[in-house]
């Protein structure tokens, strides 16, 4: 990079939202052609910057030039029109119309007398998606799409529209290990087309991957910029949160106990499929004690495994689950949750929270009848219990009455497992617990896992990050298609001997 | 971002947007009462009291259920027809019970009478289990799944109503039954001692069940997130069970009051339309049709408001004011909502008239007031003859404010 004129230049911005300023006095410079990391832990100002940056947020304090001229967008249309396009992390995609509409809404093909050109779209958008090594057809809903796939489609769209500015806010989030990597080739050929683009992560292994240059933010400041070549992880990472974090060895020194839950060839099918099944016998021990975790790729049936031992599959599945010696069978959660089991789902804001309530009843929501008789809540019970949980939890909030969306990610992420630790659970089923939450706060979480398995119950985890259950799991089962593909303790395993196991079925 | 609280519940006793209905409630009240030429709030308080809590309690009764169905994230179209069919129910039960007596227009009895009302409310609570069993199992959409009952059971009550009375007494049958049980006059001619006291009843216990129960707390959860709800265990099936059946069962009370009121179970004319003024009550209330969110006190509130708004325009308009009462709810909706929601449009800095949209809607809006303006001052007798004028004064008033607020607020936008 050389000094080349800034393509992008803020100047003292600043953005205050009723009782919080998100962004204080932020200038930046943004130099054509590079690769811009912001990193910075949740609640740090990224989005806020990168919403301004794309027209979301239009009222701000400060300047905003683009190439040398001030500009002042109206919405992000404008920001579009000038070349500035962004991934939200929550993709924005119509579920219920085809990848093409999607690529081309608001901007659609005219063809004879004025009518929209579904064809020409189709090939157009089958040639950008191609160029992604996106290999879905162009007339499918983009609904029925992965996560990954999604990601393309908007990427897709970016490109059609010309952007020379492409602002990616944590692309991988929702990745497996190879689309993290079909994305980094298709970052890699924006690039070469010569795309300036932000990318937003606090995940340190891509930003120094990626990288020309790295921003830090921490609480709505911009702490430093950083070249890529002259600074390390561990600069960045205490940059981000004000002090080292300490690589703990979560989980040493623990002893399995007796076996809580065996699963013998579960099978669950998948009418409509080619495959015909999401998981075909699977057989698997959880003891008391042990955090077992399960890798494996985005649709190898990770989180199908977790709602079939918790009673919530789709269809009925085939086998024997054997919790504390008992044969049982879930046909709903209810049951599951009696049987003292609990889930965590992965989807947090669609499946787990209650946006409309606050802290103190997201978190007593599953044990209300414990607190009165007769059906009838005893209201200082309840919140004594709530209280009680999220105290040991450590949960951040102001009060227990406090809107839940108030908390940032880690901290709603509590408030879900303490809901289900109310209920006294032997198994707790954690579904990619650590999505969405920040460094500091995922290793809060490690710990907290710790200590609940040290105190006699069993976790099984998920994770789409390897290095996370190779921290904290005991044993590591590998699921691919559908199939238990291998098992490591954790002494053995590896990031290449998991990623083989995982693509095993794949080829 | 919220006060902290000692108190288990967030929902205070009453919100800002309840207060704001019960101010609004009150300078609607006064206004009536000093701008209404024959001024009967102030000569007849007792009486016109009495009208609009006869009339707060047959609507609110109905619409708790709505509201409750609401915010359990789903909706009842059908309260309307099922007031019809739990009516005909009634008399039709009275009917193949006492033939006789009915026919020649005497007293029934407790047992028929009871019977009779024992009747609708089990018909209510069987509705309410189709509805549930078409949403859960069969897995229709409420709104279509209570839009077949909305259509169909006024139908099914017709054919009722005509069935029994041919059995009964011969011939073709008739399109409606008359009830002339001095039980059911009681209800109507003692309205503090059963309409207003079952719709107390049915509040207090609403509110009971919404506020401090475990089943309430889950219709709140069922509605705001329905997925979430299912996976911490709730059997949101159950839940919606019961939401649907409170809602049918509230109906078929409200069946019975108007069969009393009418001392006639008449299918083809009762309830046409009411499930869209309990909605509209819920809404206003603030019960959100996203779910999860509402109270009963707002519910309670807007039943009030609605009722109020309609009473007043009675008194200035005296005659044929009931054609107008579409038009006040819908307004009233209008107003009510985007009340609701005029802090948000201001602090996010929208227009309230952008562009070919908004040069359309304001003479659209100028128009219809001007037009609504005028047929309501035709009928006030001392402003007789200049309703034209006023009409078109009024217009033109509104058309230069809502362009001035456009203006103005294309100008603030660089």
């Amino acid at each position: 990079m050389d000094a080349s004129s800034p393509i992008i230049s803020i100047r003292s911005v600043t953005k205050k939202f009723p009782g919080v300023t998100a962004l204080a006095e932020v200038s930046l410079d943004i130099t054509a052609g590079e690769l811009h990391s912001i990193v910075g832990e949740n609640g740090a100002g990224k989005s806020t910057l990168m919403k301004i940056l794309s027209g979301v947020i239009t009222d701000f304090e400060g300047e905003f030039l683009l190439a040398g001229k001030p500009v002042k967008f109206g919405g992000t249309r404008d920001a579009e029109a000038a070349g500035i396009s962004i991934i939200h992390q929550e993709l924005n995609l119509v579920e219920q119309l085809s990848a093409a509409a999607n690529i081309f809404l608001g901007r659609e093909l005219r063809g004879w007398l004025g009518l929209r050109d579904d064809r020409a779209m189709e090939e157009a958008a089958g040639r950008l998606l191609r160029e992604l090594e996106c290999e879905i057809d162009p007339r499918e809903l983009a609904g029925s799409l992965r996560v990954g796939d999604q990601q393309l489609i908007e990427i897709a769209k970016a490109l059609s529209l010309q952007s020379d500015i492409l602002i990616m806010d944590e692309p991988t989030s929702a990745l497996t290990e190879s689309e993290v990597a079909r994305l980094y080739r298709v970052i890699e050929s924006l690039r070469k087309r010569g795309v300036t683009i932000l990318y937003i992560s606090h995940k340190m292994d891509e930003v120094f991957h990626l990288s020309d240059r790295i921003t830090v933010l921490r609480d709505g400041r911009l702490v430093r910029t950083l070249r890529r070549s002259e600074t390390s992880a561990k600069e960045v990472t205490h940059l981000m949160v004000g002090r080292e974090i300490e690589a703990v060895d979560f989980g040493g020194q623990r002893t399995a106990g007796e076996v809580l839950l065996r699963v013998e060839n579960l099978s669950l099918p998948w009418p409509g499929h080619a495959r015909g099944y999401r998981l075909k016998d699977v057989s698997l021990e959880l003891r008391r004690g042990e955090i077992l975790g399960i890798a494996g790729l985005m649709g190898a049936g990770r989180t199908e495994l977790l709602e079939c031992l918790f009673g919530a599959a789709a269809e009925i599945p085939s086998g024997k689950i054997i919790l504390g010696g008992r044969e049982v069978r879930f046909r709903h959660p209810r049951e599951a949750c009696r049987a003292g089991i609990g889930l965590v789902t992965e989807d947090r804001k669609r499946l787990g929270l209650f946006a409309a309530m606050n802290v103190g009843e997201n978190v007593s929501i599953c044990t209300l009848d414990r607190t009165g008789t007769f059906g009838w809540i005893n209201c200082s019970k309840e919140w004594a219990m709530a209280g009680d949980v999220s105290q040991k939890l450590a949960v951040k909030t102001s009060s227990l009455a406090a809107a839940i969306t108030s908390l940032s990610g880690g901290n709603q992420q509590k408030c879900i497992i303490g809901r289900w630790l109310l209920t006294e659970p032997r198994v707790l089923l954690l579904d990619d617990p650590t999505r969405g939450v920040d460094v500091g706060a995922k290793a809060e979480l490690y710990r907290l896992m710790d200590q609940l398995v040290r105190g006699g119950i069993g976790i099984i985890m998920t994770s789409s990050e390897l290095p996370e259950l190779l921290t904290v799991c005991d044993r590591i089962l590998v699921l691919s298609e559908g199939r238990l593909t291998a098992s490591f303790l954790r002494s053995e395993a590896t990031e290449q001997k998991i990623m083989e196991a995982a693509t095993l079925g794949a080829a | 971002m919220s006060p902290p609280s000692t108190s288990p519940q967030s929902r205070l006793p009453l919100r800002f947007n309840e207060l704001a209905l019960l101010a609004a409630i009150v300078v609607v009240v006064i206004i009536t009462a000093a701008v209404d030429s024959n001024h009967s709030y102030l000569r007849q308080p007792y009486t016109s009291f009495r009208d609009i809590a006869r009339n707060v309690a047959l609507l609110g009764i109905f619409a708790l259920g709505a509201g409750v169905v609401i915010i359990a994230g789903g909706i009842d179209l059908s309260a309307g027809s099922m007031i019809a069919f739990s009516g005909t129910v009634c008399a039709s039960t009275m009917m193949l019970l006492a033939p006789e007596t009915m026919i020649n227009m005497r007293p029934v009895g407790p047992l028929v009478a009871f019977c009779g009302i024992a009747a609708a409310i089990l018909s209510g609570f069987l509705v309410g289990t189709l509805h549930a069993w078409l949403i859960t199992a069969v897995r229709l959409p409420p709104f279509v799944a209570t839009l077949a009952t909305l259509v169909g059971l006024r139908s099914f009550a017709r054919a009722l109503c005509g069935y029994v009375t041919a059995k009964t007494l011969g011939g073709s049958g008739n399109t409606e039954i008359n009830v002339y049980d001095p039980y059911f006059s009681f209800i109507r001619d003692h309205i503090w001692y059963v309409y207003v006291p079952v719709f107390v009843a049915l509040a207090a216990f609403t509110y009971l069940l919404l506020g401090s129960t475990v089943l309430g707390r889950h219709i709140y959860a069922l509605g705001g997130n329905e997925e979430a709800a299912r996976l911490s265990g709730i059997r949101t099936d159950r839940v919606k069970w019961f939401a649907y059946c409170f809602s049918a069962v509230t109906a078929s009370i409200a069946g019975v009051f108007y069969v009393a009121d009418q001392s006639v179970a008449s299918p083809v004319n009762q309830g046409v339309g009411y499930e869209l003024n309990a909605i509209a009550a819920a809404v206003v209330g603030g019960c959100s049709l996203q779910g999860g969110i509402g109270t009963v006190p707002g519910i309670i509130f807007g039943v009030v408001f609605l009722r109020v708004v309609i009473d007043s325009v009675a008194k200035l308009i005296k005659s044929g004011s009931d054609i107008y009462e579409g038009m006040i709810v819908g307004i009233v909706v209008v107003l009510a909502v985007t009340f609701g929601q005029i802090r948000q449009i201001r602090a996010s800095g929208r227009q309230l008239f952008p562009g070919m949209l908004g040069v359309i809607a304001i003479p659209t809006l100028a128009l219809s007031i001007g037009i609504i303006t005028a047929m309501t001052t035709a009928n006030v007798t001392y402003l007789k003859g200049l309703d034209v004028w006023i009409g078109l004064g009024v217009a033109l008033v509104v058309l230069l404010t809502l362009a001035s607020v456009k203006l103005t607020q294309v100008s603030s936008k660089p």
